[in-house]
Formats: C-alpha cells, structure tokens, sequence
C-alpha cells in the first residue's frame, strides 16, 4: 500500500516537472507565433522587404518603413557595447587578480545594487546629467551642435546599465580559471599582466564572449531608460549627436495609444518580432562562437 | 505538495470570486438605490477629471463600484471596442475606421493644448506682446526653417530656438497637428514621454518651444502658468499685435472662459469623448453619463478642464440613451 502511494507520488512530480519544463521550453515558441500572427496583417500589405528596407515613417498614410529604427537601435546598442566592454573588462580583472578580498566584498553589494536599480531611474539620471553633458561639453568638443538628446547619450546610459550585468558574468568566468595554471605561468617567469593576458583571457574567451553576448540581446531591448534621453526623432542618425528613435522606444510610445487603429498596431507587433527575432538571431551567434571556440581549445 | 494543492485552490476560489463580481448586473435594487460596476479605461489627459468626477458620483451612489485606468485613448478605444471595460476616455477625435467599428461616442469636456516657451527667453517680452501666428507655428513646428526666436521680431541677434514634442502617440499632440494641419507625425522636434517630460524640458532650456495641456502649462492652485513655463500668445488675427481681446493666460480662469467662448481657436481647444461600444447598456454606466453631463459640469472647471457650452450639452444629451429609472411598487 504505502509503495503504491510513494509511486503515484513519484508519477505525478515527474509529471509535474516535465509540465513546468515544456512551459519554459514553449514560452517563446508562443510569443512568436502570437508575434507573427498579430503582425500578418502588416506584412501581408507592405511586404517584408518594404517593411524592413524603406525610411519612409507615414504611419497614418500607411507607410511603415522600419529602417531608420533599426538603425537606432543597432547605432546604440554598439555604442553601449563599445564603451562598457574596456570597462567591465578591466574591472573584472582588477576585482579578481588585483583587488583585496575586502575590496571584493565591498564591490559585490555595489554591482547587485547597480543591477537593482530599475531602468527608469537610469533614464531619468541620464535626463539630467548625461543629456546636458553630452550637449554642452562632448558636442562642442567634436564641433557639432546638439541638445544633448542623442543616440551617444542612449549609448552612454546603456552602457552604464549593462556595467553589472556583464560585470557579474565576467567575474564568474574567470573564477573558474584554475589558479594552477594562472600560477604555473608565474613560475615561468611571466609577468602578471602576460598571465592574465595569455593564460586566464584565452582560457575564458568562450565566456567572455557569451558575456557580451547576452549584454547585446538585453541592451537591443533596453526599453525606457534609452527612450528618455535618445531624442525620439525618426530619421537616420548621421553623427553620434543627431537624435535617433530605437525599436522599443517606437512600441513603448505608440502602443497605448494606437491600439485601436489595427494596421498600426500591426506595424508595432512587427517591431516587436523584429526585436525577437535580433535577440534570438544573437543569442544563437554568441552560442554558436562558443562552440566553435571551445571545440578549438 | 498539500500546500500546493491548498495554493491552487485558493486561486481557483479567487478566480471565481471575481467572475461573480463581474456576473453581477448594474441596476436599482427594491429601494430603489443604484447599484452596479462600471469599468473605465483611456486618455491619461483625461483621468483626474472623471476620478473626479466618480468620486462625486459615488457620494450619492455609494453601491456603484467605479474602475478607472489610465493607459492611453487607444487602449481606452481598444478594451471598450473589445467589450472589455464600459466607458473609453478618448481625447482626441474619433477616427472613421473606429467609427466604422461601432464606437458610440458623447462629448463631456474641453481641454486646450498651449503653445509653451521658457520665461528666461531674452526675447520673453517680445513674444509675449507679439504673439505668434499660425503661420510662424508651421515654420517651428513642420518647415524648421527658423532657426532663432530673433527672426519672428525683427530684431537683432541669435538666440537659437530648439523645438521639443511630445515622443509618445498622443491626443495633444495629434491636436496640435490638427492645428498645423497635419498629423502627429509630421511634427519635427525633440521628442520628449508624457506631458510632464515636454514641460519640464521646456522650463529648463532657454531656448525650447513646446506644447502643453492646460493642466500640465497651469498650476491649478495658484492658476498661473508653472514658474519658468511661459504661453506663447496666439496672434488670431494676424495683426502682429497681442490685442486686448487676445490676452487672456495671465490666468486659468481667464483662459478657460475664452476656451469655452470660442475665442481661443480649436483646433488647439479639443474636445474630450467618453466612448462605448455602441449605445452602452449597463444601467450604471448610463446613469453616470447622464450625472455628468448635469452635475458633474460643476466640477470641470475646478479640475482645471473647459465646460462646454449649454448648446453642446443638449446636443450631447440628445445621443444617451434615455435615463433609466427605478421601478418602485
């Protein structure tokens, strides 16, 4: 009796479990489909090469042409990615060969309160300090002219929001490089700087780059935070100082509002799978390269 | 596993706790006394006049449950057109194709969208005993071929102007268009979120140009325009000149007045739609329309919107359904 009991139990956890399991595994899959099915209408009209190639934003003339917010998004999103990585980079390594274990444990708190801090706080930040610096001092350095609302202040307040997230995975990657083989580098007469660099850097080359990886997908996203400052003026970018329109912020600003007209919402739902679709072909670049990185080791 | 099944089922209770409050119908009970649940979706510009004007009405009708959410007019148009909530608060006009979806729909209020400047503009007197024209809005706002305030008053000098609009889809900035003659999206400009956003970028940058709704370009205690936030005259007549029949912002009340008189133009005054999906039919719901368009003008006025005028009312009366009385025995 008490067996049979023990093994309906049994039975139904694992039924439980592998519930749970599909449910993760089909979220995606669910959200596309959703995605596409709502955006049909749009592409069904104007045609995807249309949609994905064309500068012309006449939404209420029925022309979407997605180009220069995809532009936008890319412009910004390889900015934040340039100027976080030295950063986060030289950090990780001073925090995990250089730095004290006291200097550790007062860092950690620091990057988990960075990475708690809710992204529109970054915005309303980047409003008020980064918006002004960049119009006032960086522009005028380059000789340009600009209110400070710009694609380079998105890049900058991305960048700064990215800090813990790559920050944290970083650490943990070159945590589990052995100290045997950073050591035995020492013993041979290398310096630490060509230890790091050719022992624990190529050791975790794979890791940095899914570091870097996954901070891509998420600073594609990055919704409010970039809204608040990069100017929200369709059109493409032509210096770091021209305002610029990214994808999220293009969903962010006219979902509620156009709801009700269906083409338009349509045309958002494409932005939207869009964005997926980036994320998701990221994602699978970022693994695909740590593959091929750690089958070469 | 027991705390699981005790957590699934306090949920399924919960669930259908809540489909009997939605199951339950809007009526008069024996004595007469209304009771129901009405759902209200919409216009951020419009939600702290209808909380207004629920928090009233439930004062005299205490079993009457209210849910008001703001979300945009869209979505507002959205879940009312999808049956979802009772009552849409739109605040901008009502498009054909959403007509052509069966959108019912009653005027209730007036708000106005300002042209704004900053107060520390050197040229702040200049603008504001000239005023500026339609024409000259359609150069900063559409053409940008003005690239400093000096331009508009033959004076001498370069204080570069810089346009700001809102980033967000909205009923004042489609208004404003409206003004211009066009839509949202031909607006040139910074683009800021939200009304909040446009005015503060205004009162901090010397040289901004902006639009605001009145509750966000007046201080609604005081009734002056917020510090730092000025509003560009409208020169009407084109005569180059603010005259005395085109001054009234030194106030709220003042402004209003001229709102509701028409002498302020509309477009930019627009008019503010409560919305449903064909005729509504919750007796609550209509009970509350009918309340508004009586009582509840009262408090337009000090909540900061423009009442519209007598005539209108009739006519928007007119569209309701008829009141709905209790049958008493």
């Amino acid at each position: 009796m008490y067996v049979t009991l023990r093994k309906i139990k049994d039975r139904f956890s694992n039924a439980w479990i592998s519930a749970a399991q599909f449910f993760v595994f089909a979220l995606p899959v669910a959200i596309f489909i959703s995605l596409f099915y709502k955006s049909f209408l749009v592409m069904q009209t104007s045609g995807i090469g249309d949609l994905l190639f064309s500068s012309v934003w006449r939404p209420m003339a029925g022309q979407f042409g997605f180009y220069p917010f995809i532009i936008s998004s890319l412009w910004i999103t390889f900015l934040g990615l340039v100027i976080t990585a030295p950063v986060c980079l030289l950090s990780a390594i001073y925090l995990t060969y250089y730095g004290s274990n006291k200097l550790s444990g007062i860092m950690q708190p620091v990057i988990d309160i960075l990475a708690g801090i809710p992204s529109v706080i970054y915005g309303v930040w980047g409003v008020l300090i980064i918006v002004p610096f960049t119009g006032r001092y960086l522009a005028p350095l380059f000789g340009y002219e600009s209110t400070g609302f710009s694609i380079l202040a998105g890049g900058i307040v991305l960048a700064i929001m990215l800090i813990p997230f790559i920050l944290n995975i970083l650490i943990e990657v070159f945590r589990t490089v052995p100290a045997e083989q950073f050591e035995a580098s020492l013993s041979l007469g290398a310096t630490k700087w060509d230890s790091i660099k050719n022992v624990v850097i190529r050791r975790s080359f794979p890791g940095i780059v899914s570091a870097f990886g996954l901070g891509l997908s998420r600073a594609f996203g990055e919704t409010i935070a970039v809204l608040m400052v990069v100017g929200n003026v369709v059109g493409i970018p032509e210096n770091l100082f021209d305002p610029g329109y990214p994808l999220p912020a293009l969903i962010a600003n006219n979902y509620g509002e156009m709801l009700s007209i269906p083409m338009f919402d349509s045309a958002l739902m494409f932005a939207a799978l869009i964005l997926f679709v980036v994320v998701v072909i990221f994602n699978m670049l970022s693994r695909g390269l740590i593959i091929y990185l750690e089958k070469r080791q | 596993m027991k705390r699981l099944i005790l957590f699934f089922g306090l949920f399924a209770l919960l669930l259908s706790q809540q489909s009997c409050i939605d199951g339950r119908k809007s009526g008069f009970d024996e004595d007469g006394n209304l009771y129901g649940r009405i759902s209200i979706s919409g216009a951020w510009a419009m939600y702290p006049l209808v909380v207004r004007w629920a928090e009233e009405f439930r004062k005299e009708h205490p079993d009457v449950r209210i849910d008001i959410s703001a979300g945009g007019a869209g979505k507002g148009m959205a879940d009312a057109l999808g049956n979802m909530v009772d009552i849409a608060m739109v605040s901008r006009e009502i498009t054909a194709v959403e007509q052509e979806r069966g959108a019912w729909f009653i005027a209730v209020a007036k708000d106005a969208v300002l042209p704004t400047f900053n107060t520390n503009n050197p040229l702040r007197d200049k603008i504001l005993t000239h005023g500026l024209q339609k024409m000259h809005f359609q150069q900063i706002f559409l053409d940008g071929d003005r690239q400093n305030w000096e331009s508009f008053f033959d004076v001498s000098g370069d204080t570069k102007m810089t346009v700001y609009t809102r980033s967000n889809a909205c009923g004042a900035a489609e208004t404003w268009a409206k003004y211009l003659g066009v839509s949202q999206e031909d607006i040139r400009g910074i683009g800021m979120f939200g009304d909040p956003g446009l005015a503060d970028v205004v009162k901090n940058d010397r040289s901004g140009v902006g639009y605001n709704n009145i509750a966000f370009a007046y201080d609604i205690n005081t009734r002056k325009p917020f510090e730092n936030l000025g509003i560009i005259p409208i020169d009407i007549n084109e005569s180059g000149v603010i005259d005395p029949e085109e001054r009234f912002y030194n106030d709220l009340d003042q402004l209003t007045e001229a709102i509701s008189q028409g002498r302020y133009p509309s477009p930019p005054a627009r008019n503010l739609y409560l919305v449903s999906n064909g005729h509504p039919e919750n007796i609550a719901a209509i009970v509350f329309l009918h309340w508004i368009l009586e009582k509840g003008q009262k408090f337009v006025k000090e909540a900061g919107y423009v009442m519209i005028r007598d005539e209108g009312i009739a006519a928007q009366k007119e569209k309701l359904p008829a009141l709905p009385r209790p049958k008493l025995n």
